[in-house]
């Protein structure tokens, strides 16, 4: 079932997308993956990883409605 | 002596002296090293950089920084501290945007676990940059 869910931006994602949070209706990461592109064009040409709920994820899978996903270009710190 | 990991903007000399202090009660520490990550001022598309303006990811990067922490303990036996601060905001060419430091029984383990929590730091903490010119 699509559930409302918090997508955080960060890093040049953020510049992309203009804002540092946005809500987006899915059921799960990979169609998420789709609305992002299909938003935010100019993400195609960006490498990212998705942390839900502050952990990163190392495949795509089930989202549910308050999960919050954040989208994370590579790090830089330092 | 600060609980969190990121500071808003650059790290003071205060702080620096402040985390300098780590370990001074402990006798068997003979060893203690430290990294400081200055901003630089390299020049980009013929643009000189003026700062850096850090972001992060406040909640992961709290949890990452303590599991860097955990992880480099359990790899050096000889390791007793290791603390770090990063800035997040505006930090100007030549100001201290990473404070690394580690005490340990003897120098071998000091130099390698500070030389590993600054590798940590680059692959697993949720922090980027934007140049400011």
């Amino acid at each position: 079932m699509k559930a409302v869910i918090r997508v955080l931006w960060f890093g040049v994602a953020q510049e992309i997308a203009g804002t540092a949070e946005e809500e987006f209706m899915a059921e799960d990461t990979a169609t998420l993956r789709l609305l992002i592109f299909e938003k935010h064009p100019r993400m195609r040409n960006v490498k990212f990883r998705l942390a839900l709920n502050g952990t990163i994820l190392k495949k795509d899978g089930q989202l549910e409605k308050n999960d919050v996903v954040a989208v994370l270009p590579p790090f830089a710190g330092g | 002596m600060t609980d969190n990991f990121l500071v808003a903007g650059p790290i003071t000399s205060v702080l620096i002296s402040e985390l300098m202090t780590l370990g001074n009660h402990d006798s068997g520490a003979g060893a203690v090293s430290i990294f400081e990550g200055r901003v630089r001022d390299d020049e980009v598309d013929g643009k000189k950089v003026k700062a850096l303006e850090y972001s992060a990811y406040n909640e992961m990067a709290e949890k990452e920084a303590a599991e860097i922490i955990r992880v480099v303990k359990s790899a050096f036996s000889d390791v007793r501290t290791v603390l770090f601060v990063h800035s997040t905001g505006i930090v100007k060419a030549g100001e201290v945007s990473l404070f690394i430091i580690v005490t340990a029984g003897h120098r071998d383990h000091a130099i390698r676990a500070c030389r590993q929590t600054l590798e940590l730091i680059k692959k697993k903490l949720p922090v980027w940059k934007k140049e400011l010119f």
